[in-house]
């Protein structure tokens, strides 16, 4: 073994059977929910593509139901799949005829109030061809103030096991991440938020499929073993005269690879009939580059990637969507006040990558 | 004093006056029905909100800030 490999894991046995098995207890524990009492019940089915300059297609169909099953306890089940075609440049490497893979996923967050709190406890599992995370969250949060100032944090845990393809060696990755956020009504029209996020990320963290070269030899990266990322995030909701609404975001982020960006948003939302919302969001990123990042290296560098993500760059997304929420039953099928979205995404960045996203979605009261 | 520190410290000192405009708050429950608004509510398509934040993350360096984060995944 050369210097800086590592001994790999060994691969799971059956990386399937907690999907599996998780999918049967979301599916019974859902219809024991929706069969039962009463709440602010929504089934949510979203479709999601997502198409890329470089060819990649992703088509993700969502369904998310969230449903409360006594005045304190409620339940939010939410599945989806990502289905990837055509090959990103990684993958064409090896396989120049295209490639396809899939993400499947599973989020069960049960939530129930103890006294004045709100208590959140969750896990997700997602796997994918040669990728498996399994995470597990709590959270909560108090109105104080007669509902004027929320106060919430939360903390998860991940495991995250890439396999090392094409090889069946799996390494593990470890991310613990704590949240807090304080949620201040400052006027009948005003909101503010501010929220602090430290995220610390050890373990393999270097893609197997992202390639650099090192002396003209395209060798996989390796990146060092320990990532601390803290993010300060300002948020503001603003009513405007004549049913409009503003919506702006801004957050600084940095972390211990001396990467650090800057994002901010700016958002107007309108109805222009009591049915009708439709809205614009302007998004703007710019990140510097990870310490050692380089578009190619030479000598004997301790570090070195070929993660475009962590090369310096700035992006820009321009986000259209509609709401319809039609007065009466739609198509006579839906109960009341079924709401349809259509939203559209592009994104833009300086490295010449671009993307487009549509998403297609039913908001269902139960 | 670090950047980091710096960024901590900006940070608890935000939260800090935040809690404390909490006391100056007079806004009463029979004037929340524009606060109430889908529009002024934090995430509230949280399913958008996961999907952008999935996809952003897979083409950007930074993520996080926006509540727990969940866990990794292969998207390159």
């Amino acid at each position: 073994m050369q210097v800086g490999e590592r001994e790999p894991a060994p691969a799971p046995r059956n990386r399937w059977r907690p999907l599996a098995v998780a999918g049967v207890c979301v599916t019974a524990t859902a219809l024991v929910a929706a069969g039962s009492l009463r709440g602010e019940n929504i089934l949510n089915i979203q479709f999601h593509t997502f198409q890329d300059s470089r060819g990649v297609t992703v088509l993700e169909p969502i369904v998310d139901l969230d449903k409360d099953f006594t005045e304190r306890s409620g339940l939010k089940v939410k599945f989806g799949v990502d289905a990837i075609t055509g090959a990103s440049d990684s993958c064409a490497r090896c396989h120049p005829d295209g490639a396809n893979s899939q993400r499947t996923f599973v989020n069960v967050d049960y939530r129930r109030k103890i006294g004045d709190y709100k208590l959140d406890v969750g896990g997700q599992i997602s796997r994918e061809n040669f990728y498996a995370a399994d995470t597990a969250m709590v959270s909560i949060s108090r109105d104080l103030n007669k509902g004027n100032t929320t106060i919430a944090g939360g903390y998860s845990f991940s495991l995250n096991q890439p396999q090392l393809h094409p090889t069946q060696s799996v390494e593990n990755q470890y991310a613990h991440d704590l949240f807090f956020s304080v949620t201040q009504t400052l006027t009948k029209n005003t909101i503010l938020q501010l929220a602090y996020d430290y995220n610390r990320i050890s373990g393999y963290q270097s893609s197997p499929f992202l390639r650099t070269r090192v002396n003209d030899i395209m060798v996989v990266g390796n990146t060092p073993d320990l990532r601390s990322r803290q993010a300060v995030v300002v948020r503001l909701r603003q009513a405007l005269p004549g049913d409009t609404y503003l919506q702006a975001d801004y957050r600084r982020y940095f972390d211990t690879w001396s990467l650090a960006s800057n994002t901010f948003s700016l958002g107007v939302e309108h109805y222009f009939k009591p049915s009708l919302l439709v809205g614009f969001t302007y998004r703007w990123y710019g990140q510097t580059g990870a310490d050692f990042y380089q578009s190619s290296y030479t000598g004997n560098p301790i570090y070195y990637t070929g993660d475009f993500r962590l090369q310096p760059f700035n992006s820009a997304t321009y986000t259209g969507h509609v709401v319809y929420t039609p007065a009466h039953r739609l198509l006579d099928l839906l109960p009341d006040k079924t709401a349809i979205d259509l939203q559209y995404d592009r994104y833009q960045a300086s490295t010449q990558f671009a993307s487009s996203m549509f998403t297609l979605g039913l908001r269902i009261p139960l | 004093m670090t950047r980091t520190g710096r960024m901590v410290l900006l940070t608890l000192a935000a939260l800090a006056v935040a809690m404390w405009t909490a006391g100056c708050a007079t806004v009463q429950p029979w004037e929340r029905a524009r606060l109430a608004n889908p529009c002024m509510v934090f995430d509230y398509n949280g399913g958008q909100a996961d999907f952008a934040s999935h996809w952003q993350s897979a083409r950007e360096g930074s993520s996080g800030g926006f509540g727990v984060q969940g866990g990794g995944c292969g998207c390159k």
